[in-house]
């Protein structure tokens, strides 16, 4: 995480907001282009204890002929952020509105949508958690269901792909093995949390110590383990951060550190072999820079043993310092592949 | 593990079974159903699976009827027609329709080479799960009279089939909206420890094919929880021995994910949605602590179902407790 940490401040060379989360400036809007805000209501969110927002801002980044050829369908990414950055910030540092443009140019057009996840502990990790809400659902669900119903989209799996990049690299095999019948293709970028997260006992005390009104200045690195934490563990009856904590009368408590590792996408994979098989293309890179570059090699590796085909790329680069170039350049183009084209 | 309901099995199979006439008791029939799902699994389990379908008294006659469902799933060790042997699901289906409660039963046959698929998706031992929730389903839809919806679809099991039929509602939800687990295996993770990985790595084909109850359980749930496509074993499973014999924590980490107990979190919302959910199990069963800790757990996540601790052991009362309590519990909820 550390890695993590350093690659995506400086890259980003952005000024923490409150609650530390990352920020960029607006992107250029290439002529052709709409760009939408909107709201969507997560019906599976609802309820959730930590008071996360159930209506969320997504983006939703339209091609040029959307606006002129009234009749015309598209196919849809669905590209999920990251970890202490919401969709929109997410959105405005990877460009999407120019990666678009950019893939029409090319003659291939797709509407690409960017949901914002931000959670109380600064990010949902696209997990299904009584504490922090259903967000695998919310993705794979309500956010589709939206869309298809408020744009003329494919809607259906052939015209679907998932994408995101590190918390969001993990959502997307996270929900990709839990609702493959949504998605036809799916690509991760530099995937955190590939591997279950473990804890010592100093580590575990750390975590279970933080005062519930200082979590925004806990650090990125806290930060991340409380957010797995409330959403691998979750626990209604232990206010306020409504969690199991991975420790307990001093030891690490195997029952929590469990129910973290049936969270890890690599221990998933075994028990999701159908699942992944399923997909039309499965795509995974990541920076020969990046700390994550091990745990991603990892799945890669996992996926081979299971004959799960897959495109896979170590590229020279950061945990961030390329992500928006290779969305443009290699995700997106990868799916103008897979999904089905405009019609 | 089971040798209360072999017992039991093998003094039943000693009572010869009565053909049924068409028209006035319910029917048995024994087919085979294609499954894509099990297809290409690496322990030559074929795709062509047994089902016995019980259609109840008047399923003949009456051509512009349909008849909600219940699937049953059987438990390790053991075949479809030994849990037809020891439970004569016609008696329990012209019982339930005596009752105004007419339904078709379903029992596929869950059995592998290693006697279990636990109804979950493996490669090794193929995707017994999806053969249940899809494959099945379809067929059964498709070449019975069945209400077709969910409404009209439920789901049971004991023992091996308990924890399929928690894991199936979890992993399917909407397919099935009442499900009833009876003596449920295999809730709480299991544990590898590097001993037993050595133990099943030194088995040979033989041994395997000859070994008990307790010495087969932890090879086919690994088979079917740690499969290994690269393994040059005949297992193709891969036990996380290492050279310097410690264990690879992933063993232990796949184990776990596999667990009803450690999913439940990520799954709530499909048991939140199921119409009715009902677990029993005996006083003296061995799986007793596991469902209780399991049923902590649904208490903590505020889930409802309903529970009966009755008197008796793992396998001595199962065929009296589908009549008097899983269909009867069917003929309650599931929409006719």
């Amino acid at each position: 995480m550390k890695a993590l940490i350093a690659g995506a401040l400086l890259a980003l060379l952005a000024t923490p907001a409150a609650a530390q989360n990352i920020t960029a400036p607006p992107p250029p809007i290439p002529e052709g282009i709409t760009v939408e805000e909107i709201k969507v209501h997560g019906a599976s969110l609802e309820g959730n204890l930590e008071g996360n927002e159930v209506e969320r801002q997504v983006m939703v980044v339209l091609p040029p002929s959307y606006a002129t050829n009234l009749n015309k369908r598209y196919p849809v990414v669905y590209y999920l952020h990251g970890f202490a950055i919401d969709g929109k910030n997410f959105y405005n540092f990877m460009h999407v509105p120019e990666a678009v443009a950019k893939n029409a140019a090319e003659g291939n057009e797709f509407i690409v949508v960017v949901p914002s996840t931000l959670t109380k502990m600064g990010g949902s990790m696209y997990s299904s958690s009584v504490t922090t809400g259903d967000f695998r659902k919310f993705i794979a669900h309500d956010l589709v269901e939206y869309i298809d119903s408020h744009y003329r989209t494919i809607a259906r799996r052939d015209g679907r792909g998932l994408a995101g990049h590190s918390m969001g690299g993990y959502g997307t095999w996270v929900i990709g093995m839990t609702y493959p019948e949504v998605f036809d293709s799916i690509w991760a970028q530099s995937a955190c949390c590939v591997s279950p997260r473990t804890e010592t006992v100093e580590s575990a005390t750390a975590m279970s110590q933080v005062p519930y009104e200082n979590v925004d200045n806990a650090g990125f690195g806290m930060r991340a383990g409380l957010a797995s934490a409330v959403a691998w563990a979750p626990n209604p009856n232990n206010p306020p951060f409504y969690v199991d904590w991975p420790i307990r009368d001093g030891e690490i408590d195997p029952l929590v550190i469990a129910k973290w590792a049936n969270n890890s996408p690599l221990a998933m994979v075994a028990s999701h072999v159908g699942a992944l098989k399923s997909f039309d293309a499965i795509g995974a890179d990541v920076g020969n820079q990046d700390g994550l570059v091990r745990d991603d090699t990892l799945i890669h590796e996992e996926l081979e043993k299971f004959g799960i085909a897959h495109e896979w790329e170590v590229y020279e680069g950061t945990h961030t310092d390329k992500i928006g170039q290779r969305f443009a350049d290699v995700v997106l183009p990868f799916f103008a592949e897979h999904l089905d084209k405009p019609r | 593990m089971f040798k209360a309901l072999i017992a039991t099995a093998a003094a039943l199979a000693a009572i010869a079974a009565v053909p049924v006439s068409a028209q006035e008791r319910a029917r048995l029939n024994w087919v085979e159903v294609h499954s894509p799902a099990i297809e290409g699994n690496l322990e030559g389990n074929s795709a062509q699976r047994k089902v016995l379908v019980v259609t109840p008294p008047g399923y003949d006659e009456n051509t512009g009827k349909r008849y909600p469902v219940v699937y049953f799933l059987h438990g390790y060790w053991a075949t479809p027609e030994m849990y037809q042997e020891m439970a004569r699901f016609e008696e329990a289906v012209d019982g339930a329709a005596a009752q105004g409660n007419e339904v078709i039963l379903v029992m596929p046959d869950g059995h592998s080479k290693l006697k279990g698929g636990f109804y979950s998706s493996s490669p090794t031992v193929g995707d017994y799960e999806t053969f249940v929730a899809e494959d099945l389903v379809k067929w059964v839809d498709a070449n019975f009279r069945t209400i077709a919806d969910p409404a009209s679809r439920g789901l049971a099991g004991h023992s091996m089939g308990g924890y399929g039929t928690i894991r199936v509602a979890m992993k399917h939800p909407g397919v099935f909206s009442s499900i009833y687990m009876m003596s449920a295996c295999c809730l709480d993770p299991m544990q590898l420890t590097a001993e037993q990985a050595k133990a099943i790595e030194a088995m040979s084909e033989a041994e395997v094919a000859a070994a008990q109850f307790g010495q087969l359980a932890p090879v086919s749930t690994l088979a079917t929880w740690s499969p290994d496509p690269s393994d040059d074993g005949f297992l193709k499973v891969y036990t996380g021995l290492r050279e310097d014999g410690t264990l690879d924590p992933l063993v232990n980490q796949r184990l776990a994910a596999n667990s009803p107990l450690v999913m439940l979190p990520q799954y709530l919302p499909a048991l939140n949605g199921l119409e009715a959910f009902s677990i029993d199990i005996g006083d003296k069963d061995f799986l007793l602590e596991g469902n209780r800790a399991f049923m902590a757990e649904l208490d903590r996540f505020r889930v409802k179902y309903d529970f009966e601790l009755y008197d008796g052991d793992h396998g001595n009362r199962i065929a009296e407790r589908i009549r008097t309590k899983v269909l009867p519990f069917f003929g309650e909820h599931l929409d006719k």
